[in-house]
């Protein structure tokens, strides 16, 4: 076997050889998920199911990169997405748009900007974050980022709340500006599909995709694939280990940013105490997927979103969570790797 | 070193506090426990219980109703992140329980802390009064005597709003007959109130000739009820009762309605959707937004208070606003507690157990702003009225808010 951080294009692979064919079995099982519950659900909730998936997703994946490339359990980074929800509400508000926008140039402009100032407000955030809490820890024991993460999210959360009412939200629900209309429907085969879950979507996927790219193609990516791997042969290779962090953790926030922005779209409220809900929601998507694998974050995402979905769709929305967490506790005593099994290196 | 240095600090500390409240003035000082959830999305209701309150105490101060004594207000917030907290709400009841100044306390506001704080406070025997509870299960019944183990036959909890065996109906009554509703759908947050509220409602729904289309509980703490609502919307229902309140998820279902495209239909609900207007941030009518319209909630009090003029006078006098829902029904707790003290001091017999005794007396009219009122066996008001409302956006400047509709009397 070649020493990992020079086999330029070969992720790890624990059952399969070949990373072409490991995703297209994974994107098979996906493929094989999502057709079950459509078959199971219907379209109206299907498209439901998707949208509040998609967001999990976009949460998943933050979390589980992070934990691929530190193995810290980023537990702020439900906070981050909550941040996210903000940052965009407070971007819209202060352009003066609070109600549903018509003109669809202006529309297609106003998100664009939203996702993007958004995201890379969002990314900023998560790497003074990785400065500031995580990186002194770095060669401290894995409690100690453990609890420092705790710290993060309080002070996320106070943040947000500010002082009230000089500045900051309060502890209240707050209203997110809908600039997309809510009320604009495609009709597809007798079934109203929302245009706004569609965008939701397509930005999720659009996102995912990207990444993948990103991660499996460029320089980059391949510094965050070996620093995964083993820090120190890395780091010998040549590999910046503190900057590759740092992006890791840009790139995982601003795509909690972009959740966020989605979130305030779809939900039109937010609360300073969302992140604790959805954090522990994408850290099972997560941990379900196969914590350290990005395509098993967004599996188990979505999962976590046809699961909830499905619960209310045969009327027991109530056990939504309590079999969330069920099916959680049934993958890991079955395939205690998650899903799709991590990729992470040896030690994990 | 340090740790015995910060020890001597915290007892000087403490010695500074307890001389401070010691020689305070001549009048010995008597203090009122306010127990209510007073930050976040609770504060739009529960905030006007506790002004009211504070008014009536201070009102009782000027008067120098309590010869020999200055009433003082002790005011904890049991809200923890912007909700009711049980937990808080017990350990609160107990710091009141453990001050042996409080002589009886007013709240709490929501009927699941009520449910622990009532065991402790029937312990000590110290006199309680909730402006807002309405879960029938607080007083009658098993659930009642469960909550009064430790002194069974010592009523120390009185409650001005009446319970939700009246209130649920009431508004099913409305739905029915004045709004012409027939088939619904009902989601409740799963809490004391709300799955109790929700329950009765149905129960009375059914016996009307309504039908219940659906029901699902909600977690409170979710906040996508878009499959809930899509599931609902397939099965057209012609209105919606929600049972529970607005920080678990009130406002936010109405909001939602429009996406699945149950816009069109009424949503109803009980007291925990009523609170403020659409001004204020955190109340139902601001979550919903301009979805708020068709909205439909009750208070389980008397709307139409006997003289509200002047209540409304003395109000906007002190706080430079509105009283909102609960003003008049925190008032008329305070009032219920300083009658009870004044009898015990004039008595003088200036005890918990004498001051208890007075206020659960069933044979003493107690003449409150709400009207004249009567506590029964166990404990439930005799003025069993409930108000209803309607969202109306044009007032509050166009933000919204509730406009009475009407009160029923079931006291007859």
């Amino acid at each position: 076997m070649t020493a990992p951080a020079t086999s330029a294009e070969a992720p790890p692979a624990r059952s399969l050889s070949g990373p072409a064919a490991q995703l297209a079995v994974q994107l098979a099982l996906v493929a094989a998920v999502l057709a079950g519950a459509f078959a199971v659900l219907g379209p109206e909730q299907f498209i439901n199911a998707l949208t509040l998936g998609s967001i999990y997703a976009l949460i998943a994946i933050g979390y589980t990169m992070v934990y691929g490339i530190i193995e810290l359990i980023n537990f702020a980074h439900g906070d981050v997405f909550m941040v996210g929800t903000f940052v965009s509400l407070a971007l819209l508000g202060t352009l003066g748009f609070t109600a549903a926008v018509h003109d669809p140039l202006l529309l297609v402009v106003l998100l664009a900007g939203d996702f993007l100032v958004t995201m890379i407000l969002l990314g900023v955030v998560g790497v003074v974050i990785e400065r500031t809490a995580y990186r002194p820890l770095r060669t401290a024991p894995r409690l100690a980022p453990l609890i420092t993460a705790i710290g993060v999210s309080f002070i996320l959360q106070n943040l947000v709340q500010g002082v009230p009412p000089y500045f900051g939200y309060g502890p209240y629900a707050t209203n997110a500006p809908q600039i997309f209309p809510t009320d604009a429907f495609l009709r597809v085969g007798g079934t109203n599909v929302p245009v706004l879950s569609l965008l939701i979507l397509a930005v999720a996927l659009g996102l995912m995709i990207t990444l993948q790219l990103f991660v499996g193609r460029t320089r980059i990516g391949r510094s965050m694939r070996s620093t995964a791997l083993d820090r120190d042969a890395a780091a010998l290779m040549g590999v910046n280990i503190n900057r590759t962090i740092a992006i890791t953790f840009f790139i995982g926030s601003a795509l909690a940013g972009a959740a966020g922005v989605t979130y305030g779209l779809q939900y039109g409220v937010t609360r300073f105490d969302l992140g604790f809900q959805a954090g522990l929601k994408a850290f099972t998507a997560a941990v379900l997927g196969g914590i350290g694998n990005t395509i098993g974050a967004a599996l188990g995402g979505f999962i976590i979103g046809f699961i909830e979905v499905g619960a209310a769709a045969m009327g027991q929305a109530r056990w939504g969570p309590a079999i969330v967490f069920g099916a959680l506790v049934v993958v890991l005593v079955f395939r205690p790797a998650g899903l799709l099994g991590q990729q992470v290196g040896e030690r994990a | 070193m340090k740790l015995t240095r910060l020890g001597a600090a915290i007892v000087a500390a403490s010695l500074v506090v307890a001389a401070c409240g010691g020689t305070s003035s001549g009048a010995k000082t008597l203090k009122i426990g306010i127990s209510l959830p007073l930050s976040g999305s609770s504060l739009a209701s529960a905030g006007p219980a506790r002004d009211g309150a504070l008014l009536a105490i201070k009102e009782a101060n000027a008067a120098g109703t309590i010869k020999g004594y200055t009433l003082a207000p002790y005011v904890l917030d049991h809200a923890v992140n912007g909700q009711y907290d049980t937990q808080q709400g017990a350990k609160d009841m107990t710091t009141f329980v453990s001050d042996s100044a409080v002589m009886a306390v007013v709240g709490p506001f929501n009927s699941a802390v009520a449910k622990v704080q009532i065991p402790i406070s029937n312990e000590a025997g110290l006199l309680q009064c909730s402006p807002a509870n309405t879960n029938p299960d607080l007083t009658k019944g098993d659930g009642g005597k469960q909550l009064r183990a430790a002194n069974p036959d010592k009523i120390n909890y009185v409650r001005v709003a009446t319970t939700d065996d009246i209130q649920g109906p009431a508004v099913a009554q409305f739905g029915v007959q004045d709004l012409g509703l027939k088939n619904i759908v009902i989601i409740d947050d799963q809490s004391v109130y709300g799955k109790g509220l929700a329950d009765q409602f149905a129960a009375e729904w059914t016996k009307l000739g309504g039908t219940v289309v659906d029901r699902q509980g909600a977690d409170p703490k979710t906040t996508d009820f878009l499959p809930i609502l899509t599931k609902f919307a397939s099965e057209s229902p012609d209105s919606l009762f929600f049972g529970g309140v607005t920080a678990n998820g009130g406002g936010l279902i109405r909001k939602q309605m429009p996406q699945a495209g149950l816009g069109d239909i009424p949503l109803l609900g009980g007291d925990g959707i009523q609170d403020q207007n659409g001004g204020v941030a955190g109340s139902y009518i601001n979550i919903a937004g301009a979805a708020a319209a068709n909205s439909y909630s009750s208070v389980a009090a008397i709307h139409d208070i006997p003289d509200a003029a002047a209540f409304k006078d003395k109000f906007t006098a002190e706080y430079k606003t509105d009283p909102g829902a609960y003003a008049a029904s925190g008032y008329a707790c305070a009032q219920v507690i300083i009658k009870a003290i004044e009898t015990a001091a004039s008595k003088g017999d200036v005890t918990r157990e004498a001051v208890r005794a007075a206020g659960s007396d069933p044979n003493t009219t107690f003449d409150t702003v709400l009207g004249p009122i009567k506590f029964d066996a166990v404990g439930d008001t005799n003025q069993k009225i409930i108000s209803l409302y309607k969202v109306d956006m044009a007032l509050a400047d166009g933000k919204g808010d509730w406009a009475f509709v009407k009160q029923i009397n079931y006291g007859q």
